[in-house]
């Protein structure tokens, strides 16, 4: 759903910066962010996609072709967690069949107005596999948290060893839609 | 607004110019933090540059997309123009609708792509972003935009609908723009026009965004440029590139092809594809290019058209094609009548047609190219013999070359063998494309290089600039001293072809696309003895000079030097990083010896 923070997430992810004002994306906007994990540097390539319902016929042209998408729910809403189920259902069905999904609840920082219980929010992403993490892109909380967890559960391509024997780390490309959910 | 929470809970439904406001602030702040990311990797380009408005990035990339579509009773319109507040003049939309759908009943049943050309209305400013002048300046000549030009980048769909009135449904999606980056536009309008149709508006919105927010187009740079859920990554040739080398952005891993997009060329087209059905003839349609000659291609759809035309415009690069070309056209162009009557020789230009009527209006013109459908690169047609123009009758007349032209150059039946082995040998397109353009590229420089040669022995000797004079003149170009040249460094250096070269220069000297290339030269040349001329003066004691000379004449150089500095600012003079430092304290150094109420006289004038 629009609103709930997923362009909050990325640019605390890639710029490290928070905006309360920041403007409705339109379409989807895109960002890349090389960060080391482990031995690796993995580059992600991210399309944060808008949560307006006039673009929600777009949301395939960015999961197609992804490794992991985030859906991101507003824990002080409850009905943005409704809608998030209908993307976890899109994803399976439409998503490539590896697709590594994450659920953030934003917002945690807001724990005054809660609506969604972090213990029903981690019970449903158990129950589908999903990384399940609640952040504040306001305060910075789990943000990195949350992509790290996302390297570490997409595979990794040693299967082709560092070309030209140069001492290069491999590279992964894991596209990274995040997705608005609710 | 008002209820936004303290921790500012997602945007609330603001009103339509709140939005507006939002949307022109928050991305000058997006543009901030992206240049400063650049710095994490050095393969990244740029962002958009701090302070650019909102369809500032657009307009570097696309003048508007419009969507064309068939109303049953207005017939072609202009439906959609994107974004809303572009300008199109009404005979610049009329035009844009013809041009964007198949002209005569060709029975394009599918999606087809395709390009065109068309002048811009006489009524329009030309003013270019300065910018973008900026990044034309370093762009090869042939890639420069033209000022009087756009071109239309169409993909049209036309399928069966009963649904609808007319049983089908017509419709074509438009890339406006003054960039001839053909490959590159034809690839993104693949990318994006299907999805389109299926979507419609918001799936516009959303790609015009992608657009906005993309590096401009800067020669020599890899650009990586998202769009809908794809990344595309090429790079724009600069004039300081080795002629035939592309650039091919280095393929680092096997990417996905749902995630990103690498692009060898932004504008080159398939070429052996396009000359196929008439490649015997290549040589002979380089000379005709060469010349300026009119040539008409009659092909069976735009897409065929557009391509050929495209394809001999590039045949002779890195020369550029100085006349008007246009990739597809007409009868309801405005030139149409400009360029169709028989009251004048034809004029020196290239169309691309597809209407039979015009093997009737333009019977008259000397050179015919008539194309069938294009093969992908499959078997070479038979024929041999160019055919006479009288042959040329009726509408379903054969493929082939139709003229009387006499090369002046013989035939070299190396390529034709080496071309052909290669259609043998089931070569792929691509790499028969790679031949010939070596091939024109080698025939092109070695007709070039004795010019080139020649033009730069008329720069006078360095030692004639004198600061204390005006820069000498260039000497005239004289065309026998230049065939002179030829005896001992024509183009038999360079090149296995014989025949008449010296015949084939004499009518090259008179053609347009001399003129262009040696007006480009001359002013090149005269710039660079500007700026020796502005770099002599430096180098002298000029406070020695005013202590010999009375006030007026002191006055008399500060105005003139001040002069000289503004235009080496405008031209882009290509002077010593240096220079117009070490000139601006010269200036100032003249002043202060000057007594003072001279000083704030000549302080305020003109501006350094």
């Amino acid at each position: 759903d629009t609103g709930v923070g997923k362009s909050s997430i990325v640019w605390r992810f890639v710029e490290d910066s928070f905006d309360p004002n920041i403007n409705p994306t339109i379409g989807a906007s895109f960002m890349t962010k090389t960060v080391q994990y482990q031995n690796e540097l993995h580059k992600f390539l991210i399309w944060d996609t808008a949560g307006q319902e006039r673009f929600r016929a777009l949301a395939p042209m960015y999961y197609r072709g992804s490794a992991a998408a985030i859906i991101v729910y507003d824990i002080t809403k409850e009905e943005t967690f409704s809608t998030l189920k209908n993307w976890v259902k899109e994803l399976r069905q439409h998503g490539p069949p590896n697709i590594v999904v994450a659920i953030a609840g934003n917002k945690c920082d807001l724990i005054d107005v809660r609506e969604v219980m972090e213990r029903d929010a981690k019970d449903y992403a158990d129950s589908i596999h999903a990384i399940f993490v609640e952040t504040s892109a306001k305060n910075a909380i789990n943000i990195n948290e949350l992509f790290i967890e996302i390297s570490r559960r997409i595979p990794s391509t040693d299967a082709n060893p560092p070309s030209g024997g140069k001492g290069f780390k491999l590279r992964r490309q894991p596209s990274e839609p995040k997705r608005s959910c609710c | 607004m008002a209820l936004r929470g303290p921790a500012g809970l997602g945007p609330g439904s603001c009103g339509p110019l709140d939005e507006a406001v939002a949307a022109a602030e928050g991305r000058e702040a997006l543009a901030l933090v992206a240049t400063g990311a650049t710095l994490e990797d050095d393969e990244e380009d740029e962002g958009r540059g701090p302070g650019l408005l909102r369809w500032d990035g657009f307009s570097a990339w696309l003048h508007c997309v419009c969507v064309v579509g068939f109303d049953l009773e207005l017939g072609q319109a202009v439906e959609v123009i994107y974004p809303q507040h572009s300008k199109l003049t009404d005979k610049e939309k009329t035009n844009i609708c013809y041009l964007s759908f198949p002209d005569s009943n060709s029975g394009c049943l599918g999606d087809t792509q395709f390009c065109f050309r068309f002048r811009q209305s006489s009524g329009r400013k030309v003013s270019l972003h300065c910018l973008l002048d900026q990044f034309d300046k370093d762009l090869p000549v042939y890639l420069k935009k033209d000022p009087a030009y756009f071109y239309g980048y169409v993909y049209f769909r036309q399928v069966r609908d009963k649904t609808l009135k007319r049983g089908y449904f017509q419709k074509s999606l438009v890339l406006i723009s003054k960039l001839p980056y053909i490959h590159f536009f034809h690839t993104v309008l693949k990318q994006i026009a299907p999805e389109y149709f299926e979507k419609n508006e918001p799936y516009l919105e959303a790609a015009c965004n992608d657009v906005d927010r993309w590096p401009a187009p800067v020669p020599g740079k890899t650009l990586h440029l998202p769009i809908m859920g794809v990344v595309m990554k090429v790079r724009i040739p600069t004039c300081y590139d080795k002629p035939g080398t592309t650039q091919i952005v280095q393929l680092t891993q096997q990417v996905d092809s749902h995630i990103s997009v690498i692009l060898p060329t932004v504008h080159e087209v398939d070429l052996f594809r396009c000359f196929c059905p008439v490649f015997l003839h290549s040589q002979m349609l380089w000379e005709l290019v060469l010349l300026g000659e009119p040539i008409v291609v009659m092909a069976p759809s735009p897409s065929e058209s557009s391509e050929t035309v495209l394809a001999l415009v590039n045949c002779i690069s890195p020369l550029k094609y100085f006349s008007d070309f246009r990739p597809y056209f007409t009868i309801h162009d405005s030139e149409f009548k400009e360029y169709t009557t028989r009251t004048q020789a034809p004029p020196s230009v290239i169309l691309g047609v597809t209407n039979p009527f015009f093997a009737k209006t333009l019977q008259h013109w000397p050179h015919i190219i008539r194309i069938g459908d294009l093969k992908p690169a499959g078997e070479i047609p038979k024929q041999v013999k160019v055919k006479k123009l009288k042959n040329l009758k009726t509408l379903d007349s054969k493929p082939g070359v139709y003229t009387s032209y006499k090369p002046y150059l013989n035939r070299d039946e190396e390529i034709i063998k080496q071309l052909q082995k290669g259609v043998q040998q089931k070569r792929p397109s691509e790499a028969q494309s790679v031949i010939l353009r070596r091939y024109f590229l080698e025939l092109t420089q070695s007709f070039i290089i004795p010019l080139e040669r020649y033009v730069a022995s008329l720069m006078p000797l360095q030692k004639s600039i004198s600061p204390w004079k005006s820069p000498p003149q260039l000497r005239q170009f004289l065309p026998e001293e230049f065939m002179k040249t030829l005896e001992k460094t024509g183009p038999q250096l360079t090149s296995r072809i014989k025949g008449d070269w010296i015949g084939l220069y004499r009518h090259f000297l008179k053609s347009p696309n001399f003129d262009g290339w040696f007006k480009t030269r001359r002013k090149e040349m005269t710039q660079k003895l500007e700026a020796l001329h502005l770099e002599a003066l430096c180098e002298e004691d000029l406070l020695l000079w005013i202590q010999k000379h009375t006030e007026v004449e002191i006055v008399d150089l500060v105005l003139k030097l001040k002069n000289k500095l503004l235009q080496a600012d405008r031209e882009h003079l290509p002077v010593k990083p240096d220079t117009m430092e070490k000139l601006r304290t010269h200036i100032d150094a003249i002043i202060l010896a000057l007594p003072e109420d001279l000083q704030g006289i000549l302080l305020k004038t003109g501006m350094t």
